[in-house]
């Protein structure tokens, strides 16, 4: 039996007038969040190649990323920080990473244009004033000094953000159980689960989300308590499925012999090759000339009141053995790519 | 031979359960058998199986009575983890059973537990991989994988550790048929290869009863029927033809009574083409039935024009889709796993945002409605019916969708009768819905979505793990909506399924819709996407899909 005239009878009329709908839809509530399995597999990374960073053994690069990590913490020269994060960007590429790391991009993007409008508005030192303004409860005073500093703290920032977003778009997680079970096999095994049931257990939330927008639920129009309150039982759906999967997921280990004693551990296919090892090295070398560097106080740059000249610390050996030790790896990856091409 | 397992009288219940889900069961499995374990959701199939690992009880605790014994393990007494190198388990949903994040170190998780030294892993790893032509996704991660080739990774998982005895618990029911082919294929060469014992508890019959030498068929705990197919036949044909393949069916309705007479003979055919030479042999003396009248529809419900959907601009999944749905049509959306039919379905109702194009939901553009409102038009049933279960009481359930679409008072309480009628929900209303069974759970769902008398229905695979009984009590009650002038829209794999229940069919392939007809002229001759019956006739009666579409005109004797 049909009900055109009733369709989105009353109620529905009643919530468009009081919200001053028909509205264009909302973008997609819910739409991009709980994408079909398949689709979403075929725009991702999948096969067995892997290039630069992710073809090599996971202890050379922990011990790379870890590297590039602490150059992106203790760097301060404004011409190092845009050397480094070109590096990263580089090494990323090498891997075929890049577009990987978008979500990274941005907000790193987000939070360096933030730090760097916002900064110079509160640090009102250095000599040379571009311009200011007395406002009733603020007074406003932008220097070159300031400018430079929060636009060289939003990248550093950036960096910083970028080395760590390296670490976990290229490093294999099972690698670094394999790495990490050395040491703790449960701890690497409880890593290695949250990182492959994170995705499943958004997936849920989403497709649980648009079941119950599917029904009438209003989850995306109204008050924001209305919303929020709205959203609450679903977490019950939520919660209930989770378990439900671990219960699962401890059935098919255990079936599979989890929990027996005299677990041994597969190396792996992963082989040292010289590129490891020229990594492991590079890595430590940087390693040693950062923290060197940091103790010798050759990372320093001042800023306030006056800027030091950016060039000066290119000069300095600490700098010049991390930024050649770090670099040293794409060169060889770039140049053995090359040589395949 | 001595017998690789063995249960006697076992029977179990789960921690609270009232009834026991295996009752008196006792079995021996030989080496080299193929098993097809058959019943009905909930009769026991798949605690059967874990009771043989060892998981019931050690894991889910409850009730144990008997005894099972896997080589020289009793199972009281040897944990599942002993078990393990013995009897191999591949769960239904290949995601819940994936513990690390890429293939090669998945295959490697069983082997390192049994203890097996690193180089014999990389050699059994390598060949694993390469048993189930998996070698080029080896360091792929899992999450990239579709659900047919997870479902491999899982078996190779359990193929590595060379069991004596694999058990599948329904491993086909989340694949589309060609995935299932290649799947059962590699379960048929893992069979002839290594004469590894195999117990596989499946549904569609018509895709596993031929790999079969034993079956056994459970109802509420028992065994009810434990022989060979044939066997098994000649009881199903006194009373549960809906257990048979298509083709054994066929033979089986002829005039006459001979069904029996042929099952008797051993020459009831399982396979296509054991039909084909049944039918050689006995000179062909088919004729198609009188067709149904051609039906009318009514208004469109649904209209898409020019449509583009994908999850990126500038890269569409699927574009230029043109189509209408009408009051009255019952309509089946087909196509591979990934081609795009659960997201195209999801702009039906407003879920997603199309990239390009219009869709107009009883003549109002969907973009201008919440998917809440535009649930009162169109309803939408996901593939998981848990999704929708936030109530303890299935009158819960559906009182809490009504109260959100708007409805009250008396309009309310005739919706929530009619529905509670529609689906046969009487018995179960102060049930919590997540302690039903699958085809309960799937009912209450579909009432939670469709109690506003919605003018479109969708479902999203809805026979996913659903038993024959419940395919066709789902088939009626989704014809009796159609000729009640909704439009129904079904999402599926189950060829068989949308042959019996559609009157049209849509193919979605290679960004767009490949096929839009009639179901007699879209399924007929296409290689996967086609029925038992169609691919067996297709010559003598072209457009012909199930066997009711056949009549014996002349005795075959």
């Amino acid at each position: 039996m049909s009900r055109p005239t009733t369709l989105f009878g009353e109620h529905a009329a009643a919530a468009a007038g009081a919200t001053g709908l028909p509205k264009p839809n909302r973008a997609g509530a819910g739409a991009d969040q709980a994408p079909a399995r398949a689709p979403r597999a075929t725009a991702r990374r999948r096969g067995s190649r892997t290039y630069g960073l992710a073809r090599t053994h996971p202890l050379a690069s922990v011990a790379y990323v870890a590297a590039l990590a602490l150059a992106a913490l203790v760097l301060a020269d404004p011409l190092e920080v845009v050397l480094l994060l070109g590096l990263i960007l580089g090494v990323l590429t090498a891997a075929r990473r890049l577009r990987a790391t978008r979500p990274y991009v941005r907000l790193a993007l987000y939070v360096a244009v933030f730090l760097a409008v916002l900064n110079p508005l509160f640090s009102q030192g250095g000599l040379d004033v571009l311009w200011q303004a007395h406002l009733p409860l603020l007074h406003i005073r932008l220097t070159l000094q300031g400018l430079v500093f929060g636009a060289v703290t939003g990248l550093r920032l950036a960096t910083v953000m970028l080395a760590f977003a390296l670490y976990t778009v290229v490093l294999d997680p099972d690698d670094q159980l394999a790495l990490m079970s050395r040491f703790s096999f449960r701890s690497g095994l409880v890593v290695s689960l949250a990182t492959r049931l994170f995705p499943v257990l958004q997936r849920d939330a989403g497709r649980i989300a648009d079941a119950q927008r599917s029904r009438g639920v209003e989850l995306d129009r109204g008050p924001r308590r209305a919303r929020a309150v709205a959203r609450v039982p679903l977490l019950a759906a939520l919660f209930t499925q989770s378990l439900e999967r671990a219960m699962d997921v401890g059935s098919a280990m255990t079936a599979r012999g989890y929990g027996r004693r005299g677990r041994t551990r597969w190396q792996g296919t992963r082989r040292w090759r010289a590129g490891d090892r020229i990594l492991l090295v590079a890595a430590g070398v940087a390693g040693l000339a950062l923290v060197g560097g940091s103790l010798a106080g050759a990372f320093h740059y001042a800023y306030f009141p006056l800027l030091d000249d950016p060039r000066a610390a290119l000069a300095s050996p600490w700098w010049l053995a991390a930024f050649a030790a770090l670099v040293a790896p794409l060169v060889l990856e770039l140049t053995w790519l090359r040589s395949r091409a | 031979m001595a017998a690789i397992a063995r249960l006697e009288h076992v029977t179990y219940t789960f921690p609270g359960g009232i009834t026991p889900a295996l009752h008196d069961v006792s079995l021996e499995i030989g080496p080299a058998e193929v098993i097809l374990v058959l019943g009905s959701s909930g009769s026991g199939k798949s605690t059967l199986l874990k009771a043989i690992t060892g998981l019931v009880p050690h894991h889910h605790g409850g009730t144990f009575a008997g005894r099972v014994t896997v080589d020289e393990f009793d199972t009281r007494s040897a944990g599942p983890q002993e078990i393990s190198a013995r009897v191999g388990l591949v769960l239904q949903d290949p995601e819940n059973q994936a513990v690390m994040t890429t293939v090669e170190r998945e295959i490697a998780f069983g082997l390192e537990n049994q203890g097996v030294e690193s180089r014999a892993i990389t050699r059994l790893v390598e060949e694993a991989l390469m048993s189930l032509g998996l070698s080029h996704l080896r360091r792929a991660p899992l999450e990239t994988l579709s659900g047919g080739e997870l479902q491999k990774v899982a078996l190779a998982a359990v193929i590595a550790m060379q069991p004596h005895l694999l058990l599948l618990d329904e491993p086909t029911s989340q694949l589309d048929p060609v995935s299932s082919e290649e799947l059962l294929a590699a379960i048929r060469r893992l069979s002839e290869d290594t004469g590894a014992t195999i117990m596989l508890a499946e549904h569609r019959v018509e895709r596993c009863l031929h790999l079969a030498t034993r079956v056994v068929y459970m109802e509420d705990g028992a065994v009810v029927v434990d022989s060979d197919p044939q066997s098994f036949a000649l009881w199903a044909v006194a009373g549960h033809r809906e257990l048979l393949p298509p083709v054994a069916r066929l033979f089986a309705q002829r005039l006459n009574g001979q069904a029996a007479d042929h099952a008797q003979r051993g020459d009831l055919p399982m396979t296509v083409k054991d039909a084909r030479f049944l039918l050689e042999e006995t000179g062909r003396r088919v004729q198609a039935a009188a067709s149904p009248p051609a039906r009318t529809y009514g208004e469109t419900v649904l209209q898409a024009r020019r449509l583009a959907v994908g999850f990126a601009p500038g890269e569409p999944l699927l574009e230029n889709i043109d189509l209408e749905l009408r009051r009255g049509e019952l309509v089946a959306l087909m196509g591979e796993n990934g081609a795009g039919k659960s997201t195209l379905v999801r702009h039906f109702n407003g879920l997603a945002t199309p990239l390009s194009g219009e869709v107009r939901l009883l003549d109002r553009d969907v973009r201008e409605l919440s998917v809440a409102q535009a649930a009162r038009g169109c309803a939408l049933l996901g593939q998981n019916p848990n999704d929708y279960f936030i109530n303890d009481t299935v009158a819960g359930e559906i009182d809490y969708s009504l109260e959100h679409m708007g409805f009250v008072g008396k309009e309310r309480n005739d919706l929530a009768a009619r529905i509670v009628a529609d689906l046969d929900l009487v018995a179960v209303l102060r049930r919590d819905p997540r302690e039903l069974s699958g085809g309960e759970r799937t009912r209450v769902a579909l009432a939670a979505v469709a109690c506003g008398d919605p003018a479109l229905v969708i479902l999203d695979e809805p026979t996913r793990g659903m038993d024959p009984l419940h395919k066709s009590e789902l088939a009626a009650l989704l014809r009796r909506w159609a000729e009640t002038s909704r439009c129904v829209l079904l999402v599926t794999h189950d060829v068989e399924f949308a042959a019996r229940t559609a009157d049209r069919v849509l193919v979605l392939g290679d960004g767009g819709l490949l096929a839009d007809g009639p179901v007699h002229e879209v399924l007929n001759g296409s290689l996967f996407f086609s029925t038992q019956i169609n691919r067996l006739l297709r010559h003598a009666l072209p457009g012909v899909l199930h066997e009711d579409e056949v009549d014996w005109g002349v005795s075959l004797q």
